[in-house]
Parts: structure tokens; C-alpha cells; sequence
């Protein structure tokens, strides 16, 4: 295959319609509409109560009120119970609320305004209860003061166990010189995506199904979901998600919390109805990044050889589960990119009333390699070493095991020694000057710091794998048709650069048709970093198969020997000989008359994993490896970071487009500086105290430095040209950076994150550093 | 209801509004121009920046009545797909453009900065997008596309021709 387009900065379509105000957004495809009821939604003003009564009467009688429900009035086909890994949370609260953003009566009016009105007169009596907010706290609680006859847990206050167990660590611990033991705190934090959730569900009359437009990461997934909710075959739901305002993990889940309330009501009026959240409700309502409380012993020689772990991972995992799956992750990822002969990692996912944690770019392993990332901090101060060196001397190269057993192939792209020096020659890390609080002078102290992560591909839930579906035209143009959404992340560009090589046609020939349920296969979520090596290997696998086709049928033509053929630029010819050759478009206009397919499905999957008992099975077969590396300065006087310089050099494998790359890798850059400096949300008895973007503080373009980002590629042998993935790996170690060279210009370590003025004055007061 | 007559892209226009409706909501419900985005609606994210009289405003915290007698420009009179202004043409080659719902406003406010200061620092280019919230890219090729622009239009005068 010749590579073209692979490689390019390929001109992303989406840009055209997105810079003129021409592309329309869900919200704006409502606007557009004159057909449509409104709908909004009653929230408690509780994050956990008992509900008495509720009274819809005077709602029921506003002007331009169609309909108005609580989850009495829920037809008996419905399921009042949905969610992204188990159907737990109610489209109407029952009994009682678990948090805030529980709803407790719905309607539809005319008009937004009398939805708005009408809302206000729905009277709910409430007894309040005990708010659970504390993890560690409420997991001594049995049975479980949140849930009762939980679908997934029963009578836990976990929602969630996983240990990996490898070997037996008591003994590496015993034999330790030194053994590193801390506890590191993350914050609860919000996606911030800058398009509210909102919905549009329109009834089909014709075949009595639904149509759901909702922007969201998994059309395929939320259709099987939505089924069992409106009580209709799943064949009868249909998903569209156009270009989605930004996601970040979170409309995996947070697009049930309005495509359940519009469906509803659209499916019990008849009507099409909209529901889109405030901003407001975006923060009480949808789902966060979990806060963690993290244990982490590691034990090492006086050498600076890790010879095990031993860490406990505690999970706010709010009021539902969610996606569930963090307790995997933060364990599988508990020892880093790191030799590690034993290991005990436990994680569990703990109910509160706090908003539900979903999934968050990086799924758990932010939290997880901050941890670990801090760990190797404490103990390269400890022995007096340097910190990049101690990495260096630890990383699991080819052959090398991490702590949980996985053996690292040199065929799948090691890059993380080339990502390690390259970020740290960036910041100039070997003349560093600035050690410590009292050899530097004056109040603003300047340091520098570097991390270094592993983040696997893919899901790691077997049997994940990726289809696609792609249609030849008779005119020479091609449909790939991918039931990924387009978030952003360049995934339109992405797919027709590699069906454009993978089919030797011009790129503007391929229309990538993209998250629409009905012109796609099902072919899992665009989570997880996959897109890129899974569809992509897909629409490779489904472009060879149309090229066999094709140039099979072409030598019947050309009465030529198949191997001497070839697909350039649109056009079949005969290899060597440029003059001879017919029109792909001819070719498979013919082939159609020789009753020849002109669709195929394109599929994929990695090597299958199965689970075993102690987790010690290799869950991830790709890794991207990256280095974030940081200087800044610290005013001693105001406790204010400024974050001076941010590098971030990340092995992708091969970047199909490296534009698009270093657009993830500076998006997620600053991500992470606002998780690790800035972001944070606060609660009083579960409700949330900050839920604008007045108080809940996102970077702005002055909170940020200039993002310098380095491409290495080291090519895995499973993806397409070698690409692996980047969407959520940018941010996975920008928070120890930070941390680390918070260390270096004070001397300090501070434990928790964000470092806000308010924590880093205090760790100065504490260490006696100011007054 | 209080009558409203202003200019909306270049060509005047009349409507009758509720006295606390917000320009956004004007714009976007009764003129149909959903290029302007409301992401927030308490002037915090940007979104919704319009151009009033060539300055960048915040069209959520502007009741549509005050806007009287004035011009208001949303994107949608800024440029089109088949002839963008250089500013919309810069953020599309720097692929300064990720989900897209900040980019109506960020490019109308880099055109306000720029018919105020040809020639920006990195710095004024930051200072001048600070109030336009974006949370895919970093603002670093948005930065890059902005002084692409200002390049651009440096050498070609194509801005004084709008």
C-alpha cells in the first residue's frame, strides 16, 4: 500500500463547516425545527432524601403543558433504569434521590419558556437523609446506606473489587531497603465540554421506533441500551450523533441522562420533544472524573531497583456505576511503565451521593500513573538520585515484565526511552540550576520536572473489536461508513486518509459517513484511544477486500494477470506500464453488471484476552508511551504556578495525521494542567458548591504556556501503518510533572492535587517555609 | 414585547421581544443563525461572542433591547464556506479547530482584535482570547492561526476591503 495520504496534515473537513457557523450542532438542528415539544426536568434540592409526595397538578394545567410525568406515569413496557455498564439509575426517581441530579418529574410544553414555568409548580415533599460523601467512610457502612438490591452489587457499598495479584509481595517488602509509603489524593473534576447535553427523540410512525439525535461517543451501544429503557426492540432505535461539542469521555453516559427523559416523552406523546441541560445542570447532573484516595507502597533497593508494590485504590464512584470499570484500571496501571517483579494492587469503586463518575479521558490512569509517578519522585529524592535517571534504570523495556506480569514486545513499539530523553533535553533537564527552596533566591522559585506514562489501546474488554462498513459507487467514489462520532479528535480526516491509500483513489472521493446508527455496524465506542487502530484496521481490512474485487475483475477485462495490477490515484493500471490503464469508476460499474458486491464489511479485532483470577492476564496488546516534561515558577507570596514551559513527547506508533495529533496532545496538555493546578469541584452535603464556569475554573488561554509537542513513532505491528493511539494518553502525566517540579523549586512533595494558591500556601506554611 | 430595529449582518431588521430576552436567544430562535453557540448563558464561556459595532461582546448577557440602532455581526456575516475571511481561512489550515463550538466566537473576537491591532503580540493574541473558553485545544494553534491571520492580512490588506 502506498502511503499518500497516511502521514499528511490532510485538511480536516469538518473545519470548513465548523469556522463559518454552517455546521449544526444537536442544538442547532432543534432550532431549526418548528415541530418540536420542550422539555425540562425537576431536581431535587437534596443529594440523598426520602421523596414523601410530589404534586404535578398546578403543572398540569400551566399553559402549553402537553404532558407531565413522575415515574408513576411510566408506561409498564419501559425499563425506569439505564446506564452505560449496568441499567441502574432511574429516568424517574421512585423511592428516593442519591444525588442531585436525580430527576423527579418531567414534562413536555410548547415552548421552552412554559416548560420553564411549568416546572417551578411540580411540589415535591421531601425527608432528607444522611449524606454519604467520604469513600473510605461509607465502605464500612453494610449494607450499603445508598443502595439496596443494587442490580450489579446486591447490598455492597462497593460497586466495584478487582485485585491483581502477581507473586507474592510480602517478601519483596521485607527484603526492601527502602520502602515508599504514601497516600495521594485526586479531585472530583468535570468534562467542561463547551456543548450542553441535549437531545431530540422523534417517534417513527412508520415502523413504530424512535429516532434519537444526541451528541455522544457510542451510537451503537446506546442503541442496544435504549431499548430495554423504552421497552422497543433495539432494531427499532435509531442513533444520530452529529459533530459532537466537545466530550471527553463524558457523553458516553451524560447523553442517557437526556435521551431518557426526551424518548419518554416523545414516545408518550407522539411527538418529537428536545431536552437540553443548562450549563448548570451539565455540572450537577453529569457525570465527573472520580475523585481517588490512593495507598501506595512500592519497595526497593538501595540500588533503585522497584522490587514490588502494594497499593489500595479508593473510588468515588457516586451515586451509579456508570462506567464501571476504573477499579480494572487503576489497578492494572497501579505500577506505571515499570519492571516490577510482584505486585498487590487493589481498587475498589465506592457508592456516594456524590454525581456519578464516568469515563474521563484516560479513564482511572491519570490517577493511577500520579500516583505511581510520585512514588519513583519520593524515592529518587530518597537515594539522592536523579529523577530521569531512576526511570530510566526502572522502565519495562522489551522482554521486561510490568508489575501485573505483562511481558513488553519490541514489535508492538517501545518509545518511551526516546519520549523520556527527548521531553527532558526540551526543558534542558540536565542543568537544572534550581534545586530547592534556599538556593533559590527571591519569592518566585523556579523548578522543573518530568513524568513518564504507558496508556493501553482499546477497551481491554475482550472480544473488542471494530467493523466498518464500505460501499464502491459506480462513479469511482467510495462510502466508509463507521459508526464512530466525530468529536473533535479528527476522525473524518483520519478514516478517509487511510481508506483513500488503502483503496489508491483521491481522498475526495471517500464521504466518511460517521455516527449514524442506521448507515453503520455496530462497532463499539469511540473511547478508549481505539478509533485509530481499530476502525482504521477495519476500513483497511474492508478496502483490501474491495481492491480484490476489483482488480479481479479488472484482469478479466484487461485480460491481464491480476498480480500485475495495481490501484493508483483512481485509476486501475498496469504496474510498470503508466499508459495503460481504465478508470476505477469503469471497473466497478462493470463489475456490478458481472453481479459482483459492491459493499463489504471491514473487521478487526486484536489478540482476544481472557480474564483470569488474579488479573495477571495481559489486558492490553498496544501501548502508547509518552514523557510530559514542565518548568515553572512558584510566587511564595500569592501561592500562584505558573506553568512556564509544558512538553509532551508521546509514541504514537505512526501519526496518520500529525496535525490532528498535536492537536490531542496540546488539548490533552491542558487538561491535565487544569486537573493538576486549577480544577476541582467542592460539595456540601453532596451538593455541588461550584456549578458554572464562573467557579468552576477551566484553563484559559493566559492559564497556559506555549504546548511544545514531540511525534515519536515506534510502529506497533497490530495497527494501521503502525498507528496506535492518542486521544486520551496527552494527559496521564502532566499532573506528577508538575508535582515533580513543584518538588524541585521547593523542596516539597505535596500528596494531593490540584495545586491551587490555597494548597500550595499551606504546604509552605507547613513545611515553615513562609510565615 | 418591546420592538427592536437593528442591522444583523449588514441588512436591518425588525422584531417585536419579551424585554428581558438576551441577544442570543434573538439571534439564534428568531433570526434562525445557529452559528452563534450558547454554551453557559452567564457570559462565562464565550460562545456566544457577536461582533456590536465591531466590538466583541458576549450576545448571552445582552438583552436584545439595548442592541437598538446598532449593528450586530455573527459569523454567520463574516465569511462563507466558498470565500472565508483570512482569519476563518488561518484557523482552518493551522487545524486550529477540534469539536468546534468555541470557534464561532474565537474567530469573531480575533477579528475585533485584529481591526484594533494589526500587529499583536502572542501575549495581546492570549489576553484578547481569554474570555473565549475552548476545551479541545489548548489555544495553542489557535494562537498559531490567529498570527497566521494577522500575517496574512499584513501583507494582502484584506481586511480594509470588509
Amino acid at each position: 500500500m502506498k502511503e499518500k495520504y497516511i502521514g499528511t496534515r490532510a485538511i480536516r473537513p469538518d473545519t470548513l463547516a465548523k469556522v463559518t457557523g454552517a455546521a449544526r450542532f444537536t442544538a442547532d438542528l432543534a432550532m431549526h425545527r418548528t415541530d418540536l415539544l420542550y422539555a425540562k426536568a425537576l431536581y431535587p434540592p437534596y443529594a440523598h432524601a426520602k421523596i414523601l409526595a410530589i404534586d404535578t397538578s398546578e403543572a398540569e394545567k400551566a399553559p402549553g403543558v402537553v404532558c407531565v410525568m413522575t415515574y408513576k406515569d411510566l408506561p409498564a413496557a419501559f425499563r425506569n433504569a439505564y446506564g452505560a455498564d449496568e441499567p441502574d439509575k432511574p429516568i424517574l426517581a421512585e423511592e428516593k434521590v442519591c444525588y442531585e441530579g436525580d430527576a423527579v418529574a418531567i414534562l413536555a410544553a410548547e415552548t421552552l419558556k412554559q416548560a420553564e414555568d411549568a416546572i417551578q409548580l411540580v411540589k415535591v415533599e421531601y425527608e432528607p437523609l444522611p449524606v454519604y460523601e467520604d469513600p473510605l467512610e461509607v465502605r464500612e457502612i453494610h449494607p450499603s446506606p445508598i443502595h439496596k438490591d443494587h442490580v450489579a452489587s446486591g447490598d455492597s457499598p462497593v460497586s466495584l473489587s478487582v485485585t491483581v495479584k502477581n507473586g507474592e509481595t510480602q517478601p519483596a517488602f521485607d527484603q526492601a531497603d527502602i520502602v515508599v509509603d504514601h497516600w495521594y489524593e485526586t479531585p472530583t473534576v468535570d468534562h467542561a465540554y463547551l456543548e450542553p447535553d441535549v437531545c431530540i427523540a422523534e417517534p417513527d410512525p412508520i415502523q413504530g421506533g424512535i429516532t434519537i439525535w444526541s451528541p455522544q461517543h457510542a451510537i451503537q451501544n446506546a442503541k442496544q441500551d435504549l431499548g430495554a429503557v423504552f421497552g422497543l426492540p433495539q432494531s427499532k432505535i435509531r442513533i444520530i450523533s452529529t459533530v459532537v461539542g466537545g466530550g471527553f469521555g463524558g457523553k458516553e453516559d451524560s447523553t442517557y441522562d437526556v435521551s431518557t427523559v426526551a424518548g419518554v416523552l416523545a414516545l408518550k406523546t407522539g411527538r418529537p420533544v428536545t431536552f437540553e441541560f443548562t450549563r448548570e445542570e451539565v455540572f450537577r447532573n453529569t457525570g465527573k472524573r472520580h475523585a481517588e484516595k490512593i495507598h501506595h507502597r512500592l519497595a526497593a533497593d538501595k540500588e533503585g531497583n522497584l522490587l514490588g508494590i502494594d497499593v489500595y485504590a479508593a473510588i468515588d464512584k457516586g451515586a451509579y456505576r456508570s462506567v464501571d470499570i476504573l477499579p480494572y484500571r487503576a489497578s492494572y496501571y497501579a505500577g506505571g511503565p515499570y519492571k516490577i517483579p510482584v505486585s498487590l494492587a487493589k481498587a475498589e469503586s465506592i457508592f456516594t451521593n456524590h454525581p456519578y463518575g464516568c469515563a474521563f479521558r484516560g479513564l482511572g490512569v491519570p490517577q493511577a500513573n500520579f500516583a505511581m509517578e510520585s512514588q519513583m519522585d519520593y524515592l529518587a529524592d530518597t537515594l539522592g538520585v536523579d529523577p530521569l535517571q531512576l526511570r530510566l534504570q526502572n522502565i519495562a523495556r522489551a522482554g521486561d515484565r510490568l508489575h501485573m506480569g505483562q511481558v513488553m514486545l519490541e514489535e508492538r513499539g517501545l518509545g518511551l526511552e526516546e519520549c523520556l530523553r527527548k521531553a527532558a533535553e526540551a526543558i534542558d533537564w540536565d542543568h537544572r540550576t534550581a534545586t530547592h527552596f534556599y538556593e533559590n533566591q527571591g519569592p518566585v522559585k523556579k523548578g522543573k520536572g518530568i513524568a513518564g506514562f504507558l496508556y493501553g489501546i482499546g477497551t481491554g474488554s475482550s472480544p473488542d473489536g471494530a467493523h466498518c462498513l464500505v460501499q464502491a459507487q459506480k462513479d469511482g467514489s467510495f462510502n466508509v461508513q463507521v459508526s464512530q462520532s466525530e468529536l473533535g479528535q479528527g476522525l473524518l480526516v483520519a478514516m478517509a486518509q487511510i481508506a483513500a491509500d488503502g483503496l489508491g483513489v483521491p481522498i475526495d472521493k471517500i464521504q466518511v459517513d460517521f455516527a449514524d446508527s442506521a448507515a453503520s455496524v455496530f462497532a463499539g465506542p469511540t473511547t478508549s484511544s481505539r478509533s485509530t487502530m481499530y476502525v482504521g484496521n477495519a476500513v483497511l481490512d474492508a478496502c483490501r477486500k474491495m481492491r480484490e474485487r476489483f482488480l479481479g475483475y479488472a484482469a478479466q477485462m484487461m485480460e491481464i494477470g491480476v498480480d500485475n495490477l495495481d490501484i493508483e490515484d483512481g485509476n486501475v493500471v498496469v504496474k510498470g506500464k503508466p499508459k495503460q490503464f481504465l478508470p476505477l469508476s469503469a471497473v466497478i460499474a462493470g463489475a456490478y453488471t458481472a453481479q459482483i458486491p459492491l459493499a463489504a464489511i471491514g473487521s478487526w479485532y486484536p489478540p482476544r484476552v481472557y480474564f483470569n483470577e488474579t488479573f495477571t492476564n495481559d489486558q492490553m496488546h498496544t501501548y502508547t508511551f509518552g514523557a510530559c516534561a514542565v518548568e515553572l515558577s512558584i510566587d511564595t507570596r500569592t501561592g500562584l504556578i505558573d506553568v512556564e514551559k509544558c512538553v509532551l513527547a508521546c509514541d504514537v506508533g505512526k501519526a496518520i495525521n500529525p496535525s490532528t495529533v498535536e492537536g490531542q496532545m496540546q488539548g490533552g496538555l491542558a487538561q491535565g494542567i487544569g486537573w493538576s493546578l486549577m480544577e476541582e469541584h467542592f460539595f456540601d452535603h453532596g451538593r455541588m458548591k461550584n456549578a458554572t464556569y464562573h467557579d468552576y475554573l477551566i484553563p484559559t488561554s493566559m492559564d497556559l504556556p506555549d504546548l511544545e509537542t514531540i511525534i515519536v513513532e515506534h510502529p506497533s505491528d497490530l495497527g494501521p501503518c503502525g498507528a496506535k493511539g492518542i486521544g486520551e494518553p496527552p494527559l496521564v502525566a502532566t499532573a506528577p510533572a508538575i508535582r515533580s517540579a513543584f518538588h524541585d523549586a521547593t523542596g516539597l512533595f505535596v500528596d494531593e492535587i490540584p495545586l491551587t494558591p490555597v494548597r500550595v500556601m499551606k504546604a509552605l506554611k507547613d513545611a515553615g517555609r513562609i510565615e | 414585547m418591546i420592538p427592536v430595529s437593528f442591522i444583523l449582518n449588514g441588512k436591518p431588521v425588525r422584531c417585536e421581544v419579551p424585554a428581558e430576552e438576551t441577544l442570543v436567544d434573538t439571534i439564534r430562535n428568531r433570526f434562525r443563525l445557529t452559528g452563534t453557540k450558547k454554551g453557559c448563558g452567564t457570559g462565562d464561556c464565550g460562545s456566544c461572542t457577536v461582533l456590536l459595532d465591531g466590538t466583541a461582546v458576549r450576545s448571552c448577557t445582552l438583552l436584545t433591547g439595548m442592541v437598538e440602532g446598532r449593528s450586530v455581526t455573527t459569523i454567520e456575516g463574516v465569511g462563507t464556506m466558498d470565500h472565508l475571511h483570512p482569519v476563518q481561512q488561518a484557523f482552518v489550515d493551522v487545524n486550529a479547530i477540534q469539536c468546534g463550538y468555541c470557534i464561532p466566537g474565537m474567530v469573531l473576537t480575533a477579528i475585533a482584535l485584529l481591526r484594533e491591532n494589526p500587529d499583536p503580540t502572542e501575549e495581546e493574541i492570549r489576553l484578547a482570547i481569554s474570555g473565549n473558553l475552548c476545551r479541545c485545544t489548548g489555544y495553542q494553534k489557535i494562537v498559531e492561526a490567529i498570527q497566521l491571520a494577522a500575517e496574512r492580512m499584513r501583507t494582502t490588506g484584506e481586511e480594509a476591503a470588509r
